[in-house]
């Protein structure tokens, strides 16, 4: 029996009737097309569908859809401001912090989440809140770059909105 | 990819009540709790459980709480998630140790979503939360059908993923007492690759005399190295009493390997988790009394 | 300093925007209107004769579409090694026997993959059970049971290569070691797995695959051949594709079968495998038993080398022969070898099949000769440095009647590592140590086991009136970077920007043949065609512009920086967008086109060129667990001209990274035939956590074979890694190893059998 799901994609209020056993990130993917998450795993153990539930770094694979309920969820496709990059995507394009580009959705989230919680982070804790991510392209050391590059635009965005 | 392929009903209660209710509504095979989900989604993708009803307790905002005092001690909601006890001020302050271990449980992700009492309830030997309170001297409260009851932590876990949940229980609330003065925890876990589940694991809460150089009471608790955590009494019974030396803990460190009783697996075999254990004793015994002298 | 405007300038990736934006799209990503969900059912038996197969139950389930079995195929046979055809040994669906555990048996469509996967419990299939072999070893005796009727002794392929007199040089060696080594196999574990999209037009009998592809045209053949069908009536686009490593380059059930399922419903079918698959029935490295001597003077100088290798081939060929080929010829490599014998065989058994994962062959030989060195450096008292300079191959070495070398910065490469050693790692703890190693790797494959009558790459061009590009290649960005390569070559060819130029990658029906993106090609070999393409446009519109200024044949022009101009007066010249305008009017509005394409010449069998580099590492290792840290890497590499830095740092970063994992802790451990750790929880891969940073230094040479003067950087820093690591234990500890896969318990053993050994009394 179908179940009703009431939550905020991307700022997008949606209110659909989904089957309860459908995962977060089918609902993403499959019901509203939102492609840019990907899978990467059936144990719940690369990261790679990571997206942000209220602002917190979650694998959407490992949580069924109708826990969302309510809640706002941010995915890759709602990182950038219309055609603008957010620092976070244009660091990642500048640092080549990724290859085949697969796991880069969800480094860029759980990116996002980090650097709201701590938004200046050393290699060790970069290191450290990145550690579920699973890249088999870079060697994860120039994603710890652009992660540090990107918190320094960051903070430059930020004194600039203030000088405004 | 696997998703779960199978239909259910889906029951989100608001309150423990109404949650014990349903429980109740239903039997044993038809039905499952879920909190966070990070364990039994994966069981249900692989069609190793396959419920009818599917009980969400993860919006049970009244079992997500850290509570401190003095007397009592720390008790936690079950259903708080593992980022919270990690990142939580007063755990941090008062039992640094909870949050030492929660940092290197899985990844940020996990931990964002999974809870505390989820990760008891699913009994996994290896996991870490249970070896540290049961280090601690933890007690968990059940709520069921008959009642509100409370156990030992040490007791919880029965056999691999098998737990004392009584038919329609859940566990509710995780009691840790205050720690005796001039008391010391460490927690460590080994694997090759950090943030793993452990190959094995070691607990150790040392209190010392009021002189600070006798060791007055120690519990010794260790994870992944038999079907549920244990506590390493022989190795205990070494140390109590005695002025600690790193030879006193290299002899607990053997006696609590014989202790063990672990498996072969593909990645390690019983031999060697035995040596885990009596290497990560020696040391969680020296990091452990240094805090305990400094407490 | 350099003379180029883009080559050799940090380049951002022009993926880029699209892959950190969510709006790439892989095959993965891809759904058609009407589009059924395709899955196989799978054998449980390593080895079984099909008796029966059932499939009415499924057939009846409601949102079944179509199920077929080997009897619904055309049954043609496949295989990449298609100049023989006796190596093409494998169908869409089993025909009459399965011979690995995850042998598809039969392939259900329906209108969503829950439906499918049900159907699957439907099918009733049953078995005759076989007796099977699992390891070459067995496989290879007279009374194990066949996988292949006509093929004894389970034997798929065999290698000899000689030079030298090799015997002799073992006679006037002073010090001869002989050791053996057995490797087990690694997963390639791509973050998105196999899947394909077919759709059959039943109108024109044509069909259109979108698959997650390492090489679009072996894909193409690989249907033609399984399909029996015509090639151009087949079209294979490769989207942007998760990482392959060496697991996508054959044609995999995934394809075919969504072929067939197409072909029947005429709907466009789509098939995804899960991460089990992935693990236990896609390709990964070979696994192998080596049996290797090495001859040496007292001065450590090389002699002579024989090597004896059987590799664990399982079930069917595939790409497996070159792994036997390449293992045979890097076991010579980075050293100058005056003598030399190889055999190797390759065995079928009841298994998923081997074949390559990056750097194949490299790091499988590289382990052996590494470790050899240092165990041989530290009997003759010599430096593992000062053995490998003094063994280490210089430009222009010859393998006789093998290959060529042609440019080699190998030397530079250990001078330059060195120093770095000695101004970097001045406190080393008695628990740490360095181990040091070379390397050399191929810029792509010369034999032509495909059997394809084109060059190995071809490019066209396209000039637009406003002088922006169109670039059509066939070359396969999986996400190492070649569509920005591509792109730069063309740019500097032309004398034009990265933004002025449109590519179009890697679609059989638009582009010209491209082999594909296996043996760190690409850029040598699609990058010397796309060069050769943009010279012929170039041409074309020099010819413009030189007749415009109405000067002299002996006047060079040039194209650069968006000009066209007289080579010793610049000033004297035009605007390139001009030119290009002149030239399409001037020319009766004849559209510019350039095609260009590269096939190696004169270059002996194995490659057209060399990249050569050296590693160190410095480990750490806790004796009591047998832990191992690995704190820092440092790397020096000739790559010849490095076309993007940024994309070969990324090339090196990730090598180090798969050589790690094959070193330390990725294996694929099996039971009777089954995969005991089919899953990211099980099969261990080195997180952020564990990766140590690498310092890496270019060291520059010019390559003459390669387009800008570059050479390879995607594979060759896998295979020194391991071996690093194993040295630097031995220097340490003592423990010497025979396999990869350092697990802590592997190395607590190798430590404690060590420390057993310095005990007693030594025998010699
Ligand atoms: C990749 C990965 C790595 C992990 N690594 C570690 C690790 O290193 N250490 C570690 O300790 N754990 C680890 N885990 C396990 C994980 O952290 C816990 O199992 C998880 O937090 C469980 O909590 P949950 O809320 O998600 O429980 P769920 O998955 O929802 O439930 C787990 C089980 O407990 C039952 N249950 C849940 N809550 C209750 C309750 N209140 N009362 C009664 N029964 C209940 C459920 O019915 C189910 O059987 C890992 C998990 C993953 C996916
Ligand atoms: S897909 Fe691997 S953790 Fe979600
Ligand atoms: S970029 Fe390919 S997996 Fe991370």
């Amino acid at each position: 029996m179908k179940k009703q799901l009431k939550f905020i994609v991307n700022g997008n209020p949606y209110d659909i009737w989904i089957e309860p056993r459908l995962l977060l990130v089918q609902v993403l993917r499959d019901e509203l097309r939102l492609t840019g998450t990907h899978r990467g795993c059936d144990s719940g153990t690369c990261c790679v569908c990571t997206v942000n539930i209220d602002g917190k770094a979650v694998k959407s694979c490992s949580v069924l859809a109708l826990q969302a309920n309510g809640k706002e969820v941010l995915t890759i496709e709602g990182m950038a401001n219309g055609p603008k990059l957010h620092p976070v995507q244009e660091a990642f394009v500048d640092n080549w912090a990724f290859q085949c580009g697969f796991c880069t959705s969800g480094q860029i989230m759980a990116s996002n989440a980090l650097l709201k919680e701590n938004p200046n982070p050393t290699r060790e804790e970069v290191q450290h809140a990145m550690d579920g991510h699973l890249c088999r392209c870079t060697g994860y050391n120039m994603i710890n770059e652009a992660i540090r590059d990107a918190a320094g635009r960051l903070q430059a965005q930020k004194s600039e909105e203030k000088a405004k | 990819m696997k998703n779960i392929i199978f239909d259910f009903e889906y029951l989100a209660p608001k309150t423990l009540e109404e949650a014990l209710t349903m429980l109740s509504q239903y039997n044993e095979e038809e039905r499952k709790v879920i909190a966070g989900g990070q364990s039994l989604l994966i069981l249900m993708r692989q069609k190793l459980i396959t419920p009818q009803y599917l009980i969400d307790i993860k919006g049970l905002s009244d079992l997500e709480y850290i509570k401190f005092d003095k007397k009592e001690g720390l008790k936690i909601g079950a259903l708080t998630i593992h980022r919270a006890v990690e990142l939580s001020p007063i755990i941090q302050k008062e039992f640094s140790v909870l949050s030492e271990m929660e940092q290197n449980l899985s990844n940020v992700e996990t931990r964002n979503w999974g809870t505390i009492g989820g990760d008891i309830a699913h009994a996994d030997p290896c996991g870490d939360p249970a070896v540290v309170l049961i280090a601690l001297n933890a007690r968990l409260k059940l709520n069921g059908p008959s009642g509100e009851r409370t156990m030992d932590a040490e007791d919880f876990t029965v056999d691999f993923f098998e737990t004392a949940l009584q038919p329609g229980e859940l566990l509710t609330e995780i009691q840790v007492p205050v720690l005796p003065p001039n008391t010391g925890v460490k927690f460590t876990k080994y694997n090759q690759i950090s943030g793993d589940l452990g190959l094995a694991s070691v607990a150790m809460s040392i209190t010392l005399d009021k002189d600070k150089k006798t060791c007055s009471d120690v519990r010794i608790a260790l994870g992944g190295v038999a079907p549920a955590p244990i506590r390493a009494k022989k190795a205990e019974d070494i140390l109590k009493g005695k002025k600690i030396s790193d030879a006193l803990l290299a002899e607990a460190g053997q006696a609590a390997s014989e202790e063990a009783s672990p498996t072969t697996d593909i990645q390690a075999t019983d031999e060697y988790r035995r040596e885990l254990v009596k290497v990560l004793v020696k040391r969680v015994g020296v990091e452990a009394l240094a805090r305990a002298k400094k407490a | 300093m350099s003379e180029y405007s883009i080559i050799g300038k940090p380049t951002r990736n022009v993926d880029g925007p699209a892959k950190v934006s969510g709006e790439a799209i892989y095959t993965f990503d891809m759904v058609l209107p009407n589009m059924l969900y395709g899955k196989l059912l799978r054998s449980p038996y390593p080895h079984a004769k099909i008796i029966s197969i059932d499939t009415s139950e499924a057939e009846k389930l409601q949102g079944v579409k179509a199920v077929i079995t080997g009897k619904d195929t055309p049954g043609g046979k496949y295989g990449l090694w298609r100049r023989f055809p006796e190596l093409c040994d494998q169908t869409a669906l089993a025909m009459d026997k399965v011979r690995f555990i995850g042998d598809p048996v039969a392939a259900v469509a329906a209108v969503t993959a829950e439906i499918a996967e049900r159907a699957l419990d439907l099918i009733n299939v049953e078995y005759e059970i076989l007796p099977a072999v699992f390891e070459p070893l067995e496989a290879i005796k007279d009374d194990a049971p066949l996988l292949h009727d006509d093929i004894s002794n389970n034997i798929n392929i065999t290698r000899h290569v000689e030079w030298g007199d090799v015997d002799e040089a073992f006679k006037n060696s002073d010090y001869v070691r002989e050791d053996r080594f057995i490797y087990g196999s690694q997963a390639t574990a791509s973050t998105e797995v196999h899947n394909s999209l077919a759709s059959y037009d039943k109108g024109t009998g044509r069909l259109t695959v979108w698959s997650s592809t390492q090489s679009p045209y072996y894909l193409q053949l690989g249907l033609a051949d399984a399909l029996k069908m015509r090639e151009g009536d087949i079209r294979v686009i490769k989207p942007h594709v998760g990482g392959g490593f060496g697991g996508k380059n054959s044609t995999m059930p995934d394809s075919v079968n969504a072929a067939l399922l197409s072909m029947k419903t005429g709907m466009p079918v789509k098939i995804v495998y899960n991460r089990e698959e992935e693990f236990t029935c896609t390709e990964h490295r070979t696994a192998m038993n080596l049996a290797v001597k090495m001859g040496f003077k007292k001065d450590g100088t090389i002699m002579a080398k024989e090597f004896k290798l059987i590799t664990d081939g399982g079930a069917y060929t595939a790409l497996g022969p070159t792994a036997l080929y390449l293992t045979g010829t890097y076991a010579t490599f980075p050293y100058n070898i005056p003598s030399y014998r190889y055999d190797g065989v390759r065995t079928y058994n009841n298994k998923m099949w081997s074949t390559s994962v990056r750097s194949f062959g490299a790091t499988e030989a590289q382990y052996a000769t590494e470790i050899q060195l240092d165990r041989a450096a530290h009997d003759l008292g010599i430096s593992p440095i000062e053995i490998r300079r003094k063994n280490a191959m210089t430009p222009g070495y010859e393998a006789p009647g093998q290959y060529k070398v042609g440019s080699c910065g190998l030397l530079e490469c250990i001078d330059k590592v060195e120093k770095r050693i000695k101004e970097k790692w001045t406190d080393l703890s008695k628990d740490e140590g360095v181990g040091f190693t070379t390397f050399a790797y191929m810029c792509g494959g010369i034999f032509n086991w495909i059997d394809t009558p084109y060059a190995f790459s071809g490019a066209m061009i396209k000039v637009n009136i406003d002088g922006t590009v169109d670039l059509f290649t066939q070359a396969s960005d999986i996400g190492q970077g070649t569509n920005t390569v591509n792109v730069m070559i063309c740019a500097e060819e032309l004398g034009i920007g990265i933004e002025d130029i449109r590519l179009h990658p890697a679609d059989t029906a638009t582009t010209p043949v491209d082999l594909g993106a296996w043996a760190s090609r690409e850029t040598m070999m699609n990058g010397n065609a796309v060069k050769d393409a943009a010279r012929n446009v170039k041409e074309k519109l020099i010819e413009i512009a030189r007749m415009k200024l109405g000067e002299n044949i002996v006047y060079d022009l040039e194209a650069k920086n968006k000009r066209i101009y007289l080579a010793i007066r610049p000033e004297r010249g035009f605007s390139y967008y001009d030119i290009v305008k002149d030239a399409i009017k001037l020319n009766d509005g004849e559209p510019i086109i350039g095609v260009g394409h590269y096939t190696p010449h004169r270059k002996g069998m194995v490659s057209p060129a060399w990249a050569f580099g050296s590693m160190a590492v410095r480990v750490k290792v806790d004796r009591e667990i047998g832990h191992v840290e690995v704190k820092d890497v440092i790397v020096a590499h000739d790559c010849g001209q490095p076309i993007n830095p940024l994309g070969v740092r990324g090339q090196v970063e990730g090598s180090v990274h798969l050589g790690l994992g094959w070193g330390l802790c990725e294996e694929q451990p099996t039971d009777n035939g089954m995969v005991l750790n089919p899953s990211f929880a099980d099969y261990k891969i080195i997180r952020t956590r564990d990766m140590p940073q690498i310092e890496l230094h270019e060291v520059l040479t010019h390559e003459p074979e390669g387009p800008f003067g570059a050479k390879e950087s995607a594979e060759g820093a896998v295979g020194p890694t391991a071996p690093a690591i194993a040295n630097a234990i031995f220097h340490i500890t003592g423990a010497e190893f025979s396999s990869n896969t350092l697990k802590p318990e592997k190395v607590w053993r190798a430590i404690r059998e060590a420390e057993e050994k310095a005990k007693k009394p030594a025998k010699r």
